[in-house]
């Protein structure tokens, strides 16, 4: 459409619109193999997050993983991975070939491996960013996540920081009591930019048994029905301080990419969502446009904040 | 500021709002397909949907992702259903409504459009020679239609035995009629009374003189998967292969969640990409 600006920058990173994807929700190598169109060269998103790694590879939680709750998916995945050495060595080199700039989500079960993992990639000319998923069981707290503490959360933040220079995401769990404070750990650490929301803690049980339906018991809540939720900390963590923040929670529509834009995000991330439709995201960009320029909005940057008022 | 639009619109997702001109044309993996034929069968209902595509790569034992089109959120994801038979554009899938996805699936009348992804995973390897032995399950069965169709056309012997819990599901028997099937209900409403498992063992014999060993092909319950297995693996006769076609929660059906996973020898495998159809040795029981 003539006159409008999609693009938007996280950093010296630019993004040719501002929908991206959400760790853990699409595999690029894997669906590539599936789906029709080459992925590849055209990937829907602009950018590209693969599923977070971590130091040692994860077998994951014990299933079912996976439960529909009204309008809404709990899993339990418990961040399954190959290890970030067998992703380095298998998947990095096949991801080179995409046409989106890549950020890559790593997490650890001791605060001193996010210094390590980033560490790892700093030199890595593949990799245009790094998201600390802080939202894995800690060793150190008991199994709980280190992105409930905003002291460790710091901590993990300044061991990643000294570890690189590249464009450092720290990506916040919604499941604390004051995530603006956590943001400001992090963005004191170090961070350049932070993403939210990750799921909301959930459990199902099976209408039958009345036992818990995740084999793990409970699980992390994502899609349309946390959307509320994931607005408000967008809202709140981009009035509060002044680094980019990546929007996401239940991100479905056209609409609802304008609404994270508009609550401060200055880009928004699908997950949930391309579910039910892997190639959603790509169609969304149109209607992004249309959106704006029914409301007299030229560029992503005019839409970004738009209700602070 | 522009004014609103006069009408409000419905905040749908990027297909239907292609209806209304606010989706930039791009490449689609789902397809939108017309139900054309939607009946009971007992317990279960048989919905036909139009998909030249689908219908064109189809191989038995492979599973489709499929919803309801249009912008509601809930149900919000699609539900892998087996294919149960194909036409020349038509695709068949047999439902068995458990709960809420099944259960508006099972609803779609003639002429509703259904989202469907597909055709997905890995089916039956037909590779083999030697008789076929086809275990079916409760809405196990399904997939084995196309499955019995296909070994026919290879001009496998086959027997195929299948297991309902009463005389409502075992009407979906019905839909086997072109093939020579023996039928077992748990309250002996319908042919023989008992289990798929008991007549199996007398399936496994060894073959004559020169012959390949028989072959297992299942679907069904978890429970009846495990007992197939275990009865193939102690029958003594070498060389039979026994393969299993598992149903897990899945939420993307391409192998990007990892939700689907089922324990194998050397750690969890994803049934949407690996699977769903699995070597029994190759599955932790
Ligand atoms: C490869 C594959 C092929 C399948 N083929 C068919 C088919 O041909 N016909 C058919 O009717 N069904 C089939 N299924 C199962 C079907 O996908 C589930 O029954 C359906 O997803 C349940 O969704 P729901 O919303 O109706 O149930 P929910 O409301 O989510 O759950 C209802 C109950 O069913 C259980 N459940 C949910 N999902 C599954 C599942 N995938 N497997 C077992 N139990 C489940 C839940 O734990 C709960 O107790 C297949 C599954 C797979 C993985
Ligand atoms: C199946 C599944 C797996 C996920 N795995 C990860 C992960 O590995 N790392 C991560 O940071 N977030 C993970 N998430 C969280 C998403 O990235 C996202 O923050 C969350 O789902 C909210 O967005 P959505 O409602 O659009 O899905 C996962 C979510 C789902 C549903
Ligand atoms: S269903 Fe998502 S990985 Fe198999």
């Amino acid at each position: 459409m003539a006159g409008m600006d999609l693009t938007t920058r996280l950093g010296a990173i630019e993004l040719r619109h501002p929908i991206m994807n959400a760790s853990g929700t699409f595999d690029v190598l894997e669906a590539d193999a599936v789906l029709q169109p080459d992925l590849l060269a055209g990937f829907p998103f602009s950018a590209y997050v693969p599923k977070t790694v971590t130091l040692k590879p994860r077998e994951g939680n014990v299933p079912p993983r996976l439960y529909e709750t009204a309008a809404g998916l709990l899993n339990s995945i418990g961040l399954a991975n190959k290890g970030i050495e067998a992703f380095m060595e298998e998947d990095l080199p096949r991801l080179a070939a995409l046409k989106a700039p890549l950020i890559v989500s790593v997490a650890g079960e001791r605060t001193a491996d996010y210094g390590v993992c980033a560490g790892m990639l700093a030199d890595r000319s593949e990799v245009a960013a790094v998201e600390l998923n802080v939202s894995c069981p800690n060793v150190e707290l008991d199994g709980r996540a280190l992105g409930c503490d905003p002291d460790r959360t710091r901590r993990a933040t300044e061991e990643a920081r000294q570890a690189t220079s590249k464009f450092l995401i720290v990506k916040l769990t919604p499941n604390v009591t004051d995530i603006v404070a956590l943001a400001r750990a992090a963005v004191d650490g170090g961070a350049d930019c932070v993403s939210a929301i990750n799921t909301v803690h959930g459990m199902a049980l099976d209408p039958w048994t009345l036992r818990p339906v995740l084999g793990h018991g409970s699980g992390g809540l994502s899609g349309p029905a946390i959307k509320p939720v994931a607005l408000r900390a967008v809202y709140l963590v981009s009035r509060g301080l002044d680094v980019p923040v990546i929007g996401m929670g239940g991100v479905t529509t056209a609409q609802d990419v304008l609404e994270f834009m508009a609550a401060g995000a200055t880009a928004v991330a699908m997950g949930t969502a391309s579910f039910r439709d892997p190639l959603l995201a790509g169609r969304l960009v149109g209607g992004l446009e249309t959106l704006m320029k029914e409301r007299g909005i030229s560029s992503a940057a005019g839409l970004t904040g738009r209700s602070h008022g | 500021m522009a004014a609103r639009p006069a009408q409000p619109r419905p905040a749908g997702d990027g297909k239907e709002d292609a209806v209304k001109g606010r989706e930039a044309p791009g490449p689609a993996a789902l397809h939108d397909c017309r139900v054309v034929e939607s009946r009971p069968v007992g317990a279960y209902r048989l919905i036909s949907f139009v998909c030249r595509e689908i219908a064109a790569a189809a191989r038995p034992g492979q599973f489709v992702m499929v919803r309801e089109s249009g912008p509601a959120l809930d149900p919000l994801l699609p539900r892998p259903m087996g294919i149960h038979d194909i036409g020349s554009d038509l695709i068949s899938i047999l439902i068995e409504p458990v709960g809420k996805g099944s259960g508006r699936l099972a609803a779609s009348k003639v002429g509703d459009r259904l989202a469907v992804l597909g055709p997905l995973g890995r089916g039956f390897d037909l590779q083999k020679k030697g008789q076929a032995v086809i275990v079916g399950g409760g809405i196990g069965v399904s997939p084995l239609k196309l499955l019995a169709r296909a070994l026919a056309e290879r001009g496998r012997s086959m027997r195929l035995i299948l297991g309902f819990k009463s005389r409502d599901q075992a009407a979906s028997a019905g839909l086997f009629r072109d093939f020579d099937g023996e039928v077992f209900t748990e309250d002996g409403s319908v042919g023989s009374r008992g289990l798929v498992s008991e007549p199996l063992p007398g399936c496994l014999l060894p073959p004559p003189e020169g012959e390949p060993a028989p072959e297992v092909f299942a679907c069904g319950p978890g429970p009846m998967l495990s007992a197939v297995a275990r009865i193939s693996s102690e029958c003594g006769v070498p060389g039979v292969r026994t393969q299993v076609s598992v149903a897990t929660h899945m939420a993307c059906g391409v192998g990007s969640c990892q939700g689907c996973v089922v324990a194998a020898a050397g750690g969890y495998v994803k049934a949407c990409t690996e699977g769903p159809v699995f070597d029994a040795e190759e599955l932790k029981w």
